[in-house]
């Protein structure tokens, strides 16, 4: 090993600060499919937010509650698909599955988070992986929302049994998707950047009754 | 075309349509007019059209029967352009809208005046039950011509030409309490469950909802009985919690209370969908609807009376009769006869008294019919005669006379004179069949009640039938049948019961019907004319009973030799006629010879519907690596990979024409042998594996061994299934003492993550190890050939690419481009290679940079065809391509990567020992060089030692891989033959389809470079 020095766990920062142009997932997919401005009849508006800084925790929740509220200064989802903010709403921290979580921190902040992540974590067992380059977040938002993840999504996505902190892994048309519901009037959606321009292309075909725009 | 013609059997006032709004629309190429509000079929009565359709075998002409989905005869072809073209439309189910334009499904040359005609006349004996199979059926090589005729005469109608230029969609529902049906039952049902509270889907698939309130005679509440409809549906449709679907048919109960839905929403408008605001709107959308608890409010059906001649044109039911004329302010004719067995029916009567026209007599099975309709008809003068039947209708193209006679049930005799009277119409009913078909589709079987005449669901947990599904007929009970049904269904989802009355309805006093199915005639069914069970199928009661006495007992194979309710029908209309006729023709009690069993979908729905909008350029995901856009603009063609769109060589221009395929890899194969070649690799599958146990995992899901694998080292990995076969294979890299990088096939990715999680969940979950997938995250570009260092060397500054301090099976991080990147000396093509995996939003700018490089260098980029050539030049195997699940390690030779001492056994070590996996004469894998070098082998080809051994040769084996090698000049191919390994140098033979013969020697796997010395350069 000439130039690495040997850790039990190798952190490894993929970002650059130099100039390197970036291409979001979705970036292929506005070029291929175009992106209709949002009108005054658009019902629903798809806005990506691409480049944001993704972690996946995997743990104990009781040790790893610990380390996130140290660090991040939010807990971690009380229950299972659960959903929790900072007090900005710039942060998450969702469920995924018994000993899964997903961090969502603006982009550049994911690497200085898991180092100190790890410290806080010391010797417990746990994994953390940057997967920042192999997904993006979808939003949706409008009146027509609620109905075009009916017509994408099998997850019953009523406001009665789909309220404001909640996140799901489900079946979105043919693939998959994490899809939650952060505030009141706002969906979204955590695509695999694999699958992010077939689930592009479908929410502008469904999404084509409701006018649907797409905000760049 | 012809002028329209006047609707002269229109009412001047009445009914539910606008007189106001006038259609115009073509019905076998003749316009006529009608009214918004109309159904195809209300339209085609109001003009007179008698004969709507030809039949199925015996090609006789056929008229409107029924008013809704039961109608058995008027099936049209829909539609106006090849395109718009829809099969097998009920008229009594299409709305009216302007320019509507329909032909009969059947009916070759035309319905007037039939070729087939002919056939069906003389075809009494002719075709009998079971005739295509004793006809067509042999020789089995002339089915094909037979079946092209007969469906061209059956006229099933025909699927258009062209593509379909609407479009669908799904819409997933979930609801609390689902109601099927918005009569009086399911209205008040949905009334009941909404008011607690719960989430209410209601479906009805008319144009209107109401169901039978919207012709009743009764009032609601002391108003007609629509005004009770309209408030209610006003009343639910302010509620948050309902949805209301309209046009909109329940045709399949699936499991768990999943229910679909189709609902029509332009079919009503024309035959292509409209454009609504601009924007395309979906012809018809598929709610797939999982239910907490469904109320069946589905009604009945009315069940006509069996007789001679019953099918002839002016046959109705008899309240399809009381629909046309209050709902649609049509009377179907001039002259009326009525054959009925029960009270209800009189209705019909009564409704053509009061249209106006004349009414000859009413035919009444039974000997002392008392009740309040009765009366009402007797006070209006109608002629009533008990104890009789219409024995037969009379009349080729319409009904012109009934005979009617008295009647003995119980013997199924005659017992008089008839008499014939003159007639256009006559209308029958024989009782109410509970629509019972979605309770079916569960799997429950109904049970018949003798003191309603009728088949009702069984109870199923979750489903409740209400109303006429549940054979309670009359409005009052009906209400509070809905009634009950909606709260307790609502309090099973778990809400708080509400009070709902319903509203008031006078009670009437219905006298008692009689179980009257086929009605008798002086001769024996065998002889009389036709009487017709399943109008669709041209079943007819003759043709049950000889079914019957060629030993078909069972209702199932009684229902297969007759085709009584097959196909679209799926007897909604003769069924119980039938199971009624069978029972007498045995002996039997209906109950014991019991129904078939209905399956979805209740009516026919479009492929369109079904399919959603999972077509076209959305049929499958389609999966693009982040350089995905420079391949496209290179030309390049694709392979699926999985769902992957993987490069699959770059075809280039040469003298002004684009490369063949084999050119292309040729020229790709040698510009990595040569020079330097680049390959997206990108679709890989990569796993990070984190945890003080993750070598020891390593050392149990993969067959070597993973102790003493330092970090910064790479190393192949061969993975068996715990039957030892081989499953996937891949390099894992030491990024940390307790953190791997692991590769994995492209298809095989996500089936290797499953693996790992099962392995660790069930059986080691003390081992502390977590997995996650990073296959996305990271873009992989392998760079390969002898110039790949140069290359490198322009676009790092930070990593030593000195041979000796970054080896073979070494990896290293710093920057590539600028980039954060880590790179791995792993070769898949035998040369000197780097794979470069940086994050995928930095990919393509990398990718370009490489190029912007390597064109010096001749930087090629090459695709999936030579990646394979190259490899298999080496002997690398594919999983799944060289290896098919019956492939152990030891069968590939690959001894090396057997680690048979480890200190835990792995998965797959166990079967190795098994007698057949240690077993000689194993295939094993193999080289093959052909005696011709120009000669490549096809894949699949089977293996012989001795090509003059007779038919059937014992297979030796089979190729795997085969390729032509542009290095060596000469085609070569992978394969499996018994024994292999110990036969090298000796020759096999390939027997092909076309009768060559080829010979090649069999080789060792590896073709080049045997000592692997170019990719340690």
């Amino acid at each position: 090993m000439s130039n690495l020095a040997v850790e039990t766990v190798r952190t490894f920062d993929t970002r650059t600060e130099a100039n390197t142009p970036v291409e979001s997932p979705l970036a292929y997919s506005y070029r291929r499919s175009g992106a209709p401005a949002p009108g005054a009849d658009s019902r629903v508006v798809l806005r990506e937010r691409p480049f944001m800084g993704h972690l996946v925790l995997r743990g104990g929740a009781i040790v790893l509650d610990d380390a996130v509220r140290e660090v991040l200064g939010v807990s971690l989802p009380g229950e299972p698909q659960g959903l929790t903010l900072d007090a900005e709403g710039q942060r998450s921290i969702q469920w995924i599955s018994p000993d899964e979580w997903l961090v969502i921190v603006p982009g550049g902040e994911e690497f200085e988070l898991e180092k100190r992540l790890r410290a806080a974590l010391g010797d417990a067992h746990f994994a953390i992986s940057n997967i920042g380059g192999g997904q993006t977040l979808i939003e949706l938002e409008g009146e027509a929302a609620h109905e075009l993840l009916m017509k994408s999504v099998v997850y019953d996505v009523h406001p009665s049994h789909f309220p404001v902190g909640k996140g799901v892994t489900t079946l979105f048309a043919k693939t998959s998707v994490v899809l939650r519901r952060p505030s009141e009037s706002r969906w979204e959606l955590i695509v695999r950047r694999s699958f992010a321009d077939y689930t592009y292309r479908w929410l502008l075909d469904a999404g084509e009754e409701y006018a649907i725009g797409v905000e760049r | 075309m012809s002028q329209p013609r006047q609707q002269a059997n229109r009412l001047a006032q009445g009914g539910r349509i606008d007189r106001s709004r006038r259609l115009s629309f073509s019905f076998n190429g003749q316009t006529y007019q009608g009214h918004a509000g109309d159904t195809l079929a209300s339209a085609l009565l109001a003009n007179g059209v008698d004969i709507v359709n030809r039949s199925f075998k015996y090609s006789r002409a056929r008229g409107i029967v029924a008013a809704g989905a039961e109608e058995p005869n008027a099936l049209v072809q829909l539609g106006d352009g090849e395109a718009a073209q829809v099969p097998n439309v009920r008229a009594t189910q299409q709305a009216l809208y302007d320019g509507l334009s329909a032909r009969s499904t059947n009916g070759w040359p035309n319905v007037q005046r039939d070729l087939m005609g002919l056939v069906g006349k003389l075809s009494g004996s002719f075709m009998p039950p079971g005739f295509y199979y004793k006809t067509f059926m042999a020789p089995a090589s002339m089915w094909l011509t037979y079946e092209k005729y007969i469906r061209k005469s059956a006229g099933l109608g025909r699927s258009p030409m062209e593509g379909d230029p609407d479009i669908y969609d799904h819409l997933h529902q979930h609801c609390d309490v689902l109601v099927v049906g918005a009569g009086p039952a399911g209205l008040a049902a949905a009334l009941a469950a909404a008011r607690s509270g719960a989430r209410v889907i209601v479906a009805d698939e008319q144009e209107e909802m109401g169901g039978s309130l919207l012709d009743s005679r009764e009032l609601l509440d002391d108003r007609p009985a629509d005004q009770w409809v309209a408030e209610t549906l006003e009343a639910l449709s302010a509620m948050d919690n309902v949805t209301l679907l309209s046009r909109t048919t329940a045709n399949g109960y699936h499991d768990h209370h999943f229910v679909t839905l189709h609902e029509r929403r332009t079919e009503h408008l024309a035959d292509t969908a409209p454009r609504k605001e601009g924007r395309r709107q979906v012809r018809s959308r598929l709610h797939r609807v999982r239910a907490g608890r469904v109320v069946l409010a589905t009604g009945a059906h009315e069940r006509p009376l069996v007789y001679a001649g019953n099918d002839v044109p002016g046959n109705l039911l008899a309240g399809a009769v009381s629909t046309y004329i209050r709902r649609y302010g049509v009377v179907p004719g001039q002259r009326l006869v009525l054959s009925t067995s029960n009270d209800h029916a009189y209705r019909a009567a009564l409704d053509w008294v009061e249209a106006g026209r004349e009414v000859v007599a009413i035919a009444d099975a039974r000997a002392n019919p008392d009740g309040e309709l009765v009366a009402e008809a007797r006070v209006k003068g109608i002629r009533v005669i008990t104890g009789s039947a219409v024995v037969e209708a009379k009349g080729d193209s319409r009904v012109n006379a009934a005979r009617i006679a008295p009647i003995d049930i119980a013997g199924f005799r005659v017992v008089g004179t008839a008499e014939t009277l003159a007639c256009d119409t006559i209308a029958s009913s024989g009782g109410y069949s509970p629509v019972i078909h979605l309770a079916s589709h569960t799997g429950c079987r109904p049970t018949w009640r003798d003191d309603r005449l009728g088949f009702v669901p069984n109870t199923v947990p979750g489903v409740a039938a209400a109303g006429g599904a549940q054979a309670v007929y009359a409005t009052a009970e009906v209400l509070d049948d809905g009634v009950a049904a909606g709260r307790q269904a609502a309090v099973e989802a778990g809400f708080e019961a509400v009070s709902v009355s319903p509203p008031q309805v006078p009670a009437r006093r219905d006298g008692e019907a009689c179980a009257l199915y086929q009605v008798p005639h002086e001769k024996t069914t065998l002889r009389a004319p036709k009487q017709f069970v399943d109008l669709q199928n041209d079943v007819t009661a003759a043709g049950i009973e000889v079914a019957t006495r060629e030993g078909f007992e069972s209702i199932e194979h009684v229902k297969r030799y007759t085709a009584m309710g097959f196909g679209t029908d799926q007897g909604k209309l003769g069924n119980i006629n039938g199971m009624a006729i069978a029972a007498r023709c045995l002996g039997r009690s209906i109950p014991e010879v019991g129904t078939t069993v209905f399956r979805p979908n209740y009516t026919p729905v479009t492929f369109g519907s079904i399919v959603g909008r999972h077509c076209g350029e959305l049929f499958d995901p389609e999966r693009y690596t982040a350089m995905h856009q420079w391949h496209v603009e290179q030309g390049a063609a694709f392979e699926d990979v999985g769902q992957w769109k993987r490069p699959w060589y770059f075809p280039r221009q040469v003298d002004g024409k684009t490369e063949s395929m084999d050119e292309a890899v040729a020229r790709e194969c040698l510009a990595v042998r040569e020079k330097v070649g680049i390959l997206d690799a990108s679709t890989l599958g990569k796993i990070d594996i984190q945890g003080p146990d993750a070598r020891e995992f390593l050392g149990r899901v993969y067959t070597n061994k993973w102790a003493k694998l330092a970090p910064g080292r790479v190393r192949y990995g061969l993975m068996c299934k715990d039957d030892g076969m081989v499953f996937d294979d891949g390099t894992t890299s030491c990024l940390g003492d307790n953190h791997f990088l692991m590769t994995t096939s492209t298809g095989g990715a996500a089936t290797v993550m499953e693996w790992l999680e099962i392995w660790h969940q069930t059986e080691w979950p003390e081992l502390d190890v977590y997995f996650n997938s990073v296959t996305d995250h990271w873009a992989t570009m392998t760079v390969t050939g002898p110039e790949a260092r140069k290359l490198m060397e322009e676009v790092t500054t930070d990593i030593d690419l000195d041979r000796d301090s970054f080896k073979f099976m070494d990896w290293r991080e710093g920057k590539v481009a600028g980039v954060p990147a880590r790179v791995f000396r792993i070769s898949f093509t035998g040369e000197l290679a780097y794979e470069i995996n940086v994050q995928a939003n930095y990919a393509l700018p990398v990718w370009e940079t490489l190029f912007a490089h390597g064109n010096k260098y001749g930087l090629t980029p090459y695709g999936t065809e030579t990646m394979h050539v190259l490899r298999a030049e080496k002997g690398f195997i594919i999983a799944g391509q060289d290896t098919d699940g019956s492939v152990t390690p030891e069968d590939l030779g690959m001894y090396w990567a057997i680690g048979y001492d480890k200190p835990f056994s792995w998965i797959g070590k166990r079967a190795l020992t098994r007698p057949d996996s240690a077993r000689a004469g194993r295939k094993q894998l193999v080289g093959l060089k052909p005696r011709d070098s120009q000669v490549v082998l096809e894949e699949g080809a089977p293996i012989v030692l001795d090509p003059n051994h007779a038919i059937p040769m014992p297979m030796e084996g089979h190729v795997t891989s085969s390729y032509y090698s542009p290095t060596l000049a000469s085609g070569f191919a992978l394969a499996v033959v018994k024994g292999g390994q110990q036969k090298m140098g000796e020759s096999v033979y390939l027997p092909m389809a076309d009768g060559q013969v080829h010979e090649a020697e069999i080789v060792s796997t590896i073709f080049l470079d045997p000592k692997g010395e170019r990719q340690h350069v």
